[in-house]
């Protein structure tokens, strides 16, 4: 929609940033601000995104502005590659802008092997990859909680699964918040939603979400890939996963009660998926509560993935085939941080955080860095690793982007071009490919998506993060 | 009129909209439409049982919503996708209906949850048109 049909004017205020002022509708509290250059802009403009920026912008208690990532692209509620932050003690929260997918997120694995050395393997361990990864329920064993086990897992994450050799020290130590978020509690998460969690511990999902096998292709900044530990020709695997039935049913749950009890707390909204509450009521409280052990449920996820995956290299590559936790990020999320004195809750649906060096939840390993942040692109694009940096804390509440970005509806791209062709062009780049079907492939293909290269730079030349490597993908699995 | 159903362009999700002459008929459309997406092209042959499932909501939006997270909370529990439904009872808070679906191997991932984004039902010449975006 063009800016005269939407009757307002945006206002350009560097190559890399667009504001729509405060005044472009009567309800909003903040101006909504977008990390963009020209081409991203336009892109931006093409779906209801802008649209549902404005609506964030009216929820109660948010402070400065609401931020649109150059990923963004319209959702439900919030966009994807929305931020918001909001006052802790008048401000809400919202589960819709955290997402259904609670704690989606990224993990980056790392192998002391170069893509040379794996190279002869790489089609039966792409392929061992796709048989040992579930999409949907988990195969039981290792994996397998009862209601207890599970209610432990929801409270501490990952570091249950150190009990059961399924995790390290050094795999906690490289998760955001140690994969743990404190203010979980089990009892705020329903049956109905551990009902469905209790199988899908190692389990991908479907949709966007993978395991891909990739080779540092190129190195941007030397000193911040050596605190890494990354370095060119080496042999990595990126996992992209959430929280799973459990946190779908999270979300479901809590926008339904946050619907209902808004009018108590005289709240109105331009969409019911922004339902909210305040933080500090107690149904905000129970709900983050719940957030936080869905966040804990994905991390634990990723690690049963992770061991998963560990599985699959060591048969391939015995000792050689180490996989190392670089690091793990989440990018829908609702967290509270400090930002000038003040608490806030920070909702990022589709948006990484990116500390710099400067602060303490960055590993100490990567303290002069910055945290590393994911970069995902699509099947046959590459994926980027960066370095968080100081001045995002300022400009954007520490957050990045979070992925290339969609640009293409899934029916546009299955028009756009076949799963069998898809299949063929990534072969053709010498990308191994297991997918569930032709139309999953033909959904996700690069042309859906926004050039990431593009979103990259301008995180880069925003100040947001800086780009440290580019991956290569060399094998995807997709859920 | 005859209950109808057709998937709209949205970025990354999906968007059904529904024409049906009453609640029971929309309901049932919506149902057929969320079986639709789950299938992904499958057509497997073995029926399971048919089950009663009811539910209230606040307001009939509302309910289009949380029927949808019903059947989507059983598809996935009993690895079913529903396919035949027998509306019994339609209000605008509540529902009760007879559901009938194939049995799948592994649990359907496709749609993850029924959202309120951008949720409407009117009525609009005597039918009721309604869309609702599916996160998929």
């Amino acid at each position: 929609m063009s800016e005269a049909a939407r009757g307002w004017t945006a206002r350009r205020v560097d190559p890399q940033l667009v504001e729509i002022p405060r005044s472009a509708r009567a309800d909003m509290r903040v101006p909504a601000r977008v990390f963009a250059d020209e081409q991203l802009w336009q892109q931006i403009q093409r779906d209801r995104s802008l649209e549902q920026l404005v609506n964030v912008a009216t929820l109660p208690g948010i402070v400065e502005a609401a931020y649109a990532m150059p990923d963004a692209h319209e959702g439900y509620g919030f966009p994807v590659g929305g931020v918001a932050a909001f006052r802790a003690d008048e401000g809400v929260i919202s589960p819709g802008g955290v997402g259904y997918d609670i704690n989606c997120g990224v993990r980056l694995l790392a192998s002391d092997l170069t893509a040379g050395e794996a190279q002869a393997k790489l089609e039966p361990l792409v392929h061992d990859l796709a048989r040992t990864v579930p999409a949907g329920a988990g195969r039981g064993g290792s994996l397998a909680f009862d209601e207890a086990a599970l209610d432990r897992l929801l409270a501490r994450g990952p570091a249950l699964m150190a009990e059961r050799a399924l995790a390290t020290a050094e795999d906690l130590a490289f998760t955001e918040a140690g994969g743990r978020l404190a203010a979980a509690d089990p009892a705020a998460v329903s049956p109905r939603a551990k009902q469905r969690g209790r199988e899908q511990v190692g389990t991908l999902g479907s949709g966007n979400h993978f395991v891909e096998v990739q080779v540092v292709d190129r190195v941007f900044d030397k000193a911040a890939a050596e605190l890494y530990r990354l370095f060119e020709g080496q042999l990595v695997v990126l996992i992209h996963t959430g929280s799973r039935g459990l946190g779908h049913q999270v979300c479901t749950d809590y926008v339904r009660e946050m619907d209902r009890v808004m009018p108590r707390y005289g709240i109105t909204l331009p969409d019911r998926q922004l339902a909210c509450a305040p933080f500090a009521s107690p149904e905000g409280t129970r709900y983050f509560a719940a957030m936080c052990a869905a966040a804990n449920f994905a991390w634990a996820n990723r690690q049963g993935i992770t061991h998963l995956v560990r599985q699959v290299f060591s048969r391939r590559f015995g000792d050689a085939g180490r996989l190392r936790v670089v690091y793990d990020v989440c990018h829908n999320i609702a967290k509270v941080e400090e930002y000038a004195g003040r608490r806030l809750v920070v909702h990022r649906k589709g948006a990484t955080r990116a500390f710099g060096p400067a602060s303490p939840e960055t590993p100490a390993p990567y303290r002069e860095a910055g945290q590393p942040v994911f970069i995902p692109g699509s099947m046959g694009t590459a994926s980027y690793v960066l370095a968080g940096a100081d001045a995002a804390l300022e400009r954007s509440f520490g957050s990045a982007c979070h992925g290339a970005g969609r640009a293409m509806s899934r029916g546009a791209a299955k028009r756009a071009r076949s799963g069998h062709d898809v299949r063929r062009d990534l072969e053709e780049q010498g990308i191994l490919v297991a997918c569930p079907g032709a139309a999953e492939l033909a959904e996700e293909q690069p042309a859906a998506y926004k050039d990431v290269e593009r979103v990259v730079e301008v995180v880069h030349r925003a100040g947001l993060a800086r780009q440290v490597a580019r991956l290569r993908p060399l094998g995807v699995v997709k859920g | 009129m005859t209950a109808r159903h057709e998937f709209l362009e949205h970025t990354s999700e999906t968007v059904v909209r529904l024409t049906a002459p009453s609640l029971s008929a929309l309901l049932a459309e919506a149902g057929r439409a969320l079986g639709e997406l789950e299938l992904r092209g499958r057509s497997p042959r073995e029926r399971g049982p048919w089950r009663e499932v009811a539910l209230r909501s606040p307001d009939r939006a509302a309910l289009l919503v949380d029927w949808l997270n019903e059947l989507l909370f059983i598809a996935e529990r009993e690895r079913w996708i529903p396919t035949e439904f027998a509306v019994l009872e339609a209000e605008e808070d509540h529902v009760r209906a007879r559901v009938r679906g194939v049995r799948v191997a592994e649990p359907p991932t496709f749609v993850k949850a029924a959202t309120m984004g951008g949720l409407r039902l009117t009525e609009v010449g005597g039918a009721l048109l309604a869309e609702v975006t599916l996160d998929v």
